[in-house]
């Protein structure tokens, strides 16, 4: 169980803070997303859990023990997984999987059982002589994970490892993720996927600006937020008149082109579609709320922004 | 095997799926000590077998040129070669670089140097050293006086006998170098083999620093340290495999020296008294090119950034340093501007070894700054990395 209580943290060589009065629970055993757009904390985050950032003592609790203690990060079993192939591209497979397990200090025997453990779990069995730098993005990807799994984690974090893969990939590679949660393994998973964690996390937080905006049980959070929304996509953006026309529940965004109502707006916007018909209204959408609509209304921005 | 030694163990597979840093590292050193030492041959050994080729005219056909011509077949460094044709076709010969110089000893021979007047032409060809052009000039200086004495005061000479003997004595001194090796004088492949290796040790800057930067980049560090991974095991896993890559540059290129050089007709490289004073620099020079190479992978952001400007800096070191270009040849100005150069430090060290029968107390001077430079740029670069943290 992971507690996280009023974190701040600076970067000695920036002005303004990149946490600021973080809290969050993330129980055992759970598959958490962490949301947020470029810049919004996540990677801070991340790196204060995985040891890579000092730790303010008092703010980050693994399994009850201060983070900031000595010992508390090696008692763990962490495994971090970045976005980067965080690999030797010149190496064969087995050979990276040789080096980063013989540097967790196991034994030969045990080096030996967890790179076939790993290797079975990420589908590289029967790449292990290739090199590094000739496996597709895909395998490149998977490679990154079962590096990741050598120490057997209790806490994996994934910094957005389906990146750029094919789906098939894609899809191995979150069964992958699936499984090690089922088996036990605790989750923390950034992504700019809103489907995959939609369809993979049982809880979410989402950050921006280095403030949760959001967390809880994702189901929960979308009833919360109402059934009901209703989108339009305008070709033209709206004009300061037309702005001024709009009802409070009704959120803007990319630069006026998109409106979005909550239930108790819609009837509202719905009577103004007449005067905003000489914007060309190119799409109409009504529907339930999904991650992505939450998301924007909360932060509004784009993930991908 | 512990965390460093599979840091180590990594860097070395890195190095060998690496073939041009490989190739960086051990056979460009070798190529530049076999072409330069062949290249400097004569410049070192002026003093033994240096032969400088002339073409010869002899207008006047006297007696007197005749004997001129005798006192230039006496001088051991002067080779004269076949001069079949007239004036134009020597001419051209010379000037095609064929011969070192084309000597013409003018019509009126006799009587110009009895009213010392200009009786003979010195023609150089393009590309003669200057201090060949010296070595010729003072010889025809000395023929020619010797001769007009004995033409002016032949007679007398003839019954002074005391005269005539000290205008032919060459004992009046006697040339030997303080160089203590087998051969009398140091030898190119002396210069050569400590000057390139210094310059191959300061190059694995660009291995270093460039796997440095891509970890850095792809998030390898990132990783490593989240596995718990210090920074001392990183750093010690870094320099320790270089710092043995550098020893084995150093094994391979004297023996180089000690035994390809010499079989393919070269000079021998000689240890000087005390050899094992050599490990003393080579260590000093290895951890001064290592932690040098830390402070480039801090520099440069990008692998191309850092292999310009490790390649750039080296090559001025090298340049400045005396490898390139003898410390000797250069002018005073050069010399001191040369002293500042981690290179020129290596090499002296080296020289007091090989050169000078130094031993390990003559170099200590020599590794000390080796060994503060080292400290310096480890310094710089931890700064460095602690401000981009």
């Amino acid at each position: 169980m992971i507690r996280i209580q009023n974190l701040r943290y600076s970067y000695p060589s920036s002005p303004h803070p990149s946490l600021k009065d973080i809290s969050l629970e993330i129980g055992e055993g759970s598959l958490f997303g962490l949301l947020g757009p470029n810049g919004a904390g996540k990677t801070t985050l991340l790196s204060i859990l995985s040891g890579l950032l000092p730790c303010p003592p008092g703010q980050v609790w693994i399994n009850d023990l201060d983070l900031a203690q000595p010992g508390t990060l090696q008692r763990t079993r962490l495994a971090l997984v970045p976005q980067e192939y965080a690999f030797y591209l010149p190496l064969t497979v087995q050979q990276n999987l040789e080096f980063f397990a013989g540097v967790q200090g196991l034994n030969q025997q045990q080096r030996q059982q967890r790179i076939a453990r790993a290797a079975a779990q990420t589908g590289l069995s029967e790449r292990l002589g290739d090199r590094a730098g000739n496996l597709s993005g895909g395998l490149k990807r998977r490679l990154n994970l079962a590096i990741g799994l050598l120490n057997e984690p209790r806490l994996l974090l994934l910094d957005e490892p389906t990146v750029g893969i094919d789906p098939h990939s894609r899809h191995f590679i979150l069964q992958t993720i699936a499984a090690l949660n089922a088996q036990g393994t605790t989750v923390i998973y950034t992504s700019h996927y809103m489907e995959e964690v939609e369809s993979l996390c049982d809880r979410i937080a989402i950050v921006d600006h280095g403030e949760i905006r959001l967390q809880g049980e994702l189901q929960a959070l979308l009833e919360k937020q109402g059934s009901e929304r209703l989108s339009l996509e305008l070709q033209q953006p709206l004009g300061a008149g037309e702005r001024a026309l709009l009802p409070a529940l009704v959120t803007v965004s990319d630069c006026g082109r998109q409106l979005d109502a909550q239930p108790a707006g819609i009837r509202e916007l719905l009577s103004l579609v007449q005067q905003l018909q000489h914007l060309g209204i190119v799409r109409v959408r009504y529907g339930q709320h999904n991650l992505e609509s939450l998301f924007l209304d909360l932060t509004h921005r784009s993930l991908r922004d | 095997m512990s965390a460093t030694g599979f840091l180590i163990r990594k860097e070395l597979q890195l190095l060998g799926r690496d073939p041009h840093g490989l190739a960086l590292l051990f056979l460009m050193p070798a190529v530049f000590i076999l072409v330069m030492t062949f290249a400097l041959q004569n410049q070192y050994s002026l003093n033994t077998d240096t032969r400088l080729d002339y073409l010869l005219l002899d207008r006047d056909q006297s007696e007197a040129s005749a004997r001129f011509v005798e006192g230039l077949a006496e001088v051991g460094t002067f080779n004269r070669l076949p001069d079949s044709g007239d004036e134009a076709a020597l001419r051209a010969r010379a000037q095609a670089d064929d011969a070192k110089f084309l000597l013409i000893i003018n019509t009126g021979f006799t009587g110009q140097l009895a009213a010392q007047q200009t009786a003979v032409e010195l023609l150089f060809a393009p590309g003669t050293s200057p201090i060949f052009t010296v070595v010729v000039e003072s010889q025809v200086s000395f023929l020619l006086k010797r001769l007009s004495l004995e033409l002016s005061y032949g007679e007398l000479l003839e019954s002074a006998e005391d005269i005539r003997q000290l205008i032919n004595n060459n004992d009046l001194y006697r040339a030997s170098s303080l160089f203590e090796g087998e051969q009398q004088y140091p030898t190119s492949v002396q210069q050569n083999v400590p000057a390139w290796l210094l310059f191959a040790m300061f190059f694995i800057a660009i291995p270093l620093s460039t796997t440095f930067i891509s970890e850095r980049q792809q998030g390898t560090l990132t990783r490593l340290r989240s596995q718990g991974i210090g920074r001392g095991q990183l750093l010690a896993g870094k320099l320790i495999p270089y710092f043995g890559i550098n020893l084995l540059q150093v094994v391979m290129l004297f023996l180089i020296g000690l035994y390809l050089v010499p079989w393919l007709g070269g000079d021998q490289l000689t240890l000087g008294q005390h050899p094992w004073a050599l490990l003393v620099i080579a260590l000093a020079a290895s951890l001064a090119a290592v932690c040098y190479a830390l402070l480039v992978a801090q520099l440069a952001g990008t692998v191309e950034q850092a292999t310009m400007f490790a390649a750039v800096c080296n090559i001025i070191m090298a340049a400045l340093g005396g490898v390139m270009v003898p410390r000797f040849i250069m002018p005073a100005t050069m010399q001191q501007l040369s002293d500042l150069s981690p290179m020129a430090w290596g090499l002296e060290g080296f020289f007091d070894i090989l050169l000078r029968g130094g031993d390990v107390m003559s170099v200590l001077p020599e590794a000390g700054k080796l060994l503060l430079f080292a400290a310096a740029m480890v310094a710089l670069a931890t700064l460095i990395e602690r401000r981009r943290a």
